[in-house]
């Protein structure tokens, strides 16, 4: 009785596996332009590396485009858009 | 006398003159007379006798002397047409007593030198008549001429006389003809022309095979033409090809030269115009029709015309020029003037000067042939356009044809008729469909750019395509992957449509270039100058020319209704191919959105884009996870325990916020990949922090071999399948349940799947005790290997296609969940108002679910969303009015007994269906109103 052998390591055997990639983030959208994480900011066509997440000392992330733009309109002292907080990069 | 004195006064009206006439005078009339009608019969009559001449002429002159040569010419023509009633008329027409019973249909071959020899003989003995009657004619001519010039001592012009004299005998003899014409006679001239005429054209096509012997040119009638026309020896007729031919036919063309002129002087011209024309017409028709046949390859309206030119044309340049015709026509009026006409040199070989009467006559000969061919073409229009680009010369031919007759209307209505007969039934496959239309889009583009004929013809199909559930998809199959060409492959063999379009994108830039670089003023002068009016059938509410352009991919886009639609399908397909790959290979795909982009702009295509660019970043981390592996591995920390590496594993990694939907069904895979997926989300982790990975685990390719002793298989296939099968690495028998809930599927989902690995023969299938369990055993040996294809090294199956399973959800598995929403407004809606119509549900529902969730969707959407309801007889329809189905229907039946609840509309239709007991324990109307202001939204 001949029995059959999976072999994992015939050159010819491959598992391509499909994987979505999340934002490991507690919020879905982006507090300040209320978009996805997962997507990008209004300003940005690719999501992902060429839009990424900033988490502030408060725990809040946002776009990171969305929230250059913030800090610098506010002078002199930025605030969290979420809770207030002096906004300061996590570090 | 009283008579004689009747004729005087008439004349004249002088009652004086009667006064001078004495009894000697009166004796000498009365003499006269006596002899003048003696002579006169025996001049006609009998034999003939023109010895009587000088006595006949005698008495004339003493006649004319007394004023009555009024009452000579009367007596005189009266005599004449009763000799030619009785030699003439009563003799010719009894030549023709015996087609009397032969209909024309029934004459053939046979008869064909039997009419000849009749026709020529009667022409002959009347024609030998009406000489001699001439010749009397002239004796009398002469009398009175004389007489005269003795009056006015020579001074006297005869001709208008003669003139008058002559036209007054060929009126009585073609009044004599005419008004006892038997009505077989048009018929017999019909086929005698066309007996000839085919002799002559059967004569010219045989001498065309061997020319060369043609050389010694006949010019044995040139010198008799030249006596009837002197023109005509102007021509130089001998020395071209054409002109040599005809006239080694003249003696043909003379024998029917002489019918006609025979015909004529009897006054049967437009008789014998008629016949001989009918004969050529016919003999042009079968000419078009041999010629143009069945085969759409080649042009034929040249050798048509080189036809005409050849055959009719130089037999009615023969004919005309010995009939002498060409005489009276000194200029070709430049009225008549025809595009074809302005160049005669080149129309005309062998006719150096074509007289107006030829022009004619070409003009209608081309005509008639352009009508005739466009006609043929135009009935098998259909078969052209399906061998389109084969068949481009029979289109055209069709487009100079319509030029000429502007009977594009014809050609509207007909084809219009055979599409509907042809190709918009149930039998034929979409895609056949579609390729019809673009092909009929192109081929009507070069029968007429305008583009007007295009939209009526257009719109049959795109009506019925738009009914079609796959034509979106076939469009986009068409757009993309071309007539059936692999578009992976390197050397693309078909090419796309996109690719085509955009060819002849180009090749118009590069038309439109020169201009480009030209002032705006030049530009817009040229342009100008182009402008031509809309065809008179153009539809005044369509727009003008400009909105009318030859936009291929636009007039397909019109079909699926919006560039939207078409994209969204785009991207469904696209994200499908692009899961099932197992290499990073999406060059055609790049490719593909290129040209997309192009047409249908950059941010419509936005989502697609970063799809491909998933797949190009998943390539590169893909390549930097592995390189991080081999660092590791170098350090020798870890290799698992089950011997394998991360390099088995490849990943695409999708930002699914711009991907449709996919099917995320969870399934147990086998622990050791599951184990490699998880190194590989947290080398992920490790690389792209904060950014994590979530596997589809049922998605992928998997690529496996299985070894049976000494042979091995392989196989691409789903992750399903591949879980199955490697649980049977370990356990080679398995019950239906036990294996479903290891691999974490419903038992129905297993039983499907597993058919795969059953039909290659890897797994055999028995029923078990329990008839809903079924056990799957692994085969020991593949016995029929050759069939299995063990030892065909690429077997490769993608099982995912076969099951028609899809990786993405379709858009409308998308279209229904997003509906979904909408269920319960739309039950609500029936329930207060009993029935509604298709659009009154879609206004109200636009009307109130304006906010979140926003209701967007077509009446189409929302008609097939509504026929899901039926289905699931939650809903029904009965004359276009939806309906609550049971309960709900119940409800509305007792609501009959409190009118204010207004739902009598309802009830008469549910009372039909008789659905409700009246006797059940739910009659009474409380009960109902509970329910009903439940049921309230």
């Amino acid at each position: 009785m001949h029995h059959f052998v999976f072999i994992y390591l015939s050159p010819y055997c491959r598992w391509h596996a499909v994987a979505s990639w999340t934002w490991d983030a507690q919020d879905e959208t982006c507090g300040i332009c209320r978009m996805a994480f997962d997507g990008c900011c209004p300003e940005c066509k690719l999501p992902g590396d060429d839009c990424p997440l900033i988490w502030g000392a408060c725990n809040h992330a946002f776009h990171l485009h969305c929230i250059l733009k913030w800090v610098n309109s506010q002078t002199p002292q930025a605030h969290c858009p979420m809770c207030r907080r002096e906004w300061q990069y996590k570090g | 006398m009283t008579m004689v004195t009747q004729q005087a006064s008439s004349n004249y009206y002088n009652l004086g003159i009667l006064d001078s006439i004495t009894d000697d005078s009166i004796e000498d009339i009365l003499d006269s007379w006596t002899g003048f009608c003696n002579t006169t019969e025996s001049l006609l009559k009998d034999k003939g006798d023109l010895s009587v001449g000088s006595e006949f002429i005698s008495h004339v002159h003493i006649l004319c002397e007394n004023r009555l040569s009024s009452l000579v010419q009367d007596h005189f023509f009266k005599a004449l047409e009763e000799t030619f009633e009785k030699n003439g008329r009563s003799k010719f027409w009894h030549h023709f007593d015996d087609f009397r019973d032969v209909s024309i249909s029934e004459l053939n071959e046979s008869h064909k030198d039997w009419v000849q020899q009749v026709l020529c003989k009667a022409l002959e003995d009347i024609c030998l008549e009406k000489q001699y009657q001439e010749k009397c004619l002239l004796i009398l001519v002469h009398a009175l001429q004389s007489y005269k010039e003795g009056i006015s001592k020579g001074k006297y012009n005869s001709d208008a006389e003669r003139v008058a004299l002559f036209s007054r005998y060929r009126l009585m003899v073609s009044s004599v003809l005419m008004t006892t014409l038997p009505r077989h006679f048009p018929e017999i001239l019909r086929f005698y022309f066309k007996e000839r005429l085919e002799e002559l054209s059967d004569m010219i096509s045989g001498n065309s095979d061997d020319n060369d012997e043609f050389q010694a040119k006949d010019n044995m009638d040139i010198d008799e033409r030249t006596k009837l026309s002197p023109e005509v020896s102007e021509m130089d007729i001998g020395e071209t090809y054409n002109g040599r031919k005809i006239s080694e036919n003249n003696k043909l063309v003379k024998n029917i030269g002489k019918v006609v002129r025979d015909l004529r002087s009897l006054g049967f011209m437009s008789m014998a115009e008629d016949a001989y024309a009918s004969a050529i017409f016919l003999l042009l028709k079968t000419k078009v029709n041999d010629l143009a046949g069945d085969d759409y390859r080649t042009s034929v309206l040249w050798s048509i015309k080189e036809w005409i030119w050849a055959v009719p044309l130089q037999f009615l340049y023969a004919l005309l020029a010995y009939l002498g015709d060409s005489v009276s026509y000194d200029s070709p009026s430049s009225g008549l003037k025809s595009p074809l006409a302005s160049h005669p040199t080149s129309y005309y070989p062998g006719i150096d000067i074509p007289s107006e009467g030829l022009v004619r006559w070409q003009l209608r000969l081309e005509y008639f042939a352009y009508e005739t061919l466009q006609d043929l073409r135009i009935a098998k229009l259909f078969e052209i356009i399906v061998d389109y680009p084969d068949s481009s010369p029979a289109i055209d031919d069709l487009k100079k044809c319509l030029q000429y007759s502007g009977q594009h209307s014809k050609l509207v209505d007909s084809f219009i008729s055979s599409l509907r007969y042809r190709l918009l039934t149930a039998g034929a496959s979409t895609n056949d469909i579609l390729h019809q239309y673009v092909s009929t889009i192109k081929a009507l583009r070069i029968i007429d750019p305008t583009g007007v004929f295009l939209e009526a013809v257009g719109e049959p199909i795109r009506d019925y395509l738009k009914g079609r559930k796959d034509t979106m998809k076939c469009i986009v199959t068409m757009l993309t992957d071309g007539p059936g060409g692999n578009p992976n492959g390197p050397g693309n063999t078909g090419d796309s449509l996109l690719e085509e379009l955009n060819r002849d994108e180009e090749n118009q830039e590069d038309d439109v270039c020169d201009d480009d670089f030209n002032s705006d003023d030049r530009h817009a002068w040229m342009n100008a100058e182009r402008w031509e009016p809309d065809p008179v059938e153009a539809d005044p509410l369509k727009g003008s020319r400009n909105r009318r352009k030859f936009d291929i991919l636009g007039m397909i886009v019109g079909v699926i209704g919006s560039k939207e639609q078409l994209v969204n399908e785009y991207r469904v397909m696209l994200a499908e191919k692009l899961l099932n790959k197992s290499d990073y290979d999406i060059d055609s795909e790049i490719r593909t959105l290129e040209l997309l982009k192009i047409h249908f702009g950059e941010s419509s295509m936005q989502k697609c884009e970063i799809m491909l660019n998933d797949l190009i970043n998943s390539k590169r981390i893909n390549t930097n996870i592995k390189a991080s592996i081999s660092d590791v591995s170098q350090k020798g920390s870890d290799l698992g325990e089950t011997g394998v590496s991360l390099d088995l594993l490849d990943a695409t990694i999708i930002s699914s916020n711009f991907w449709p939907p996919v099917q995320d069904e969870s399934i147990n895979i086998p622990e050791t990949v599951d184990q490699l997926l998880s190194d590989y989300a947290k080398r992920f982790y490790e690389i792209k922090t904060p950014r994590k990975l979530l596997w589809k685990k049922n998605l992928g390719t998997v690529k496996l071999e299985l070894q049976f002793g000494d042979r091995a298989a392989q196989f691409t296939v789903t992750p399903v399948h591949a879980a199955i099968i490697m649980n049977f690495q370990d356990q080679t028998r398995w019950i239906s349940k036990d294996l479903a809930a290891a691999i974490g599927v419903p038992v129905d989902v297993l039983n499907r799947r597993i058919n795969f690995w059953i039909s290659k023969g890897i797994i055999a299938e028995s029923v078990g005790a329990e008839s809903d369990n079924h056990m799957f055993d692994l085969v020991d040996a593949m016995v029929d290997s050759s069939r299995n294809g063990v030892n065909n090294a690429s077997c490769e199956d993608l099982a995912a296609d076969e099951e028609g399973e899809t990786s993405v959800a379709s858009l409308e598995e998308q279209l229904l969940q997003e509906m979904t929403v909408y269920e319960k407004y739309i039950m609500g809606m029936l329930t207060n108002f009993g029935s509604m119509s298709l659009d009154r549900i879609h206004n109200t529902l636009k009307m109130f679910c304006s906010a979140d969730p926003v209701y967007d969707k077509s009446l189409q959407q929302l008609q097939s969303f509504l026929s899901g309801l039926l289905s699931e007889e939650k809903l029904e329809l009965r004359d276009g009015m939806y309906y609550l189905k049971r309960e709900y229907s119940y409800l509305s039946l007792r609501s009959y007994h409190c009118p204010h609840l207004k739902f009598n509309k309802v009830v008469q239709s549910t009372y039909l269906i008789g659905n409700i007991d009246e006797t059940s324990g739910y009659g009474n109307d409380s009960f109902v109103l509970t329910h009903y202001l439940c049921l309230m939204p």
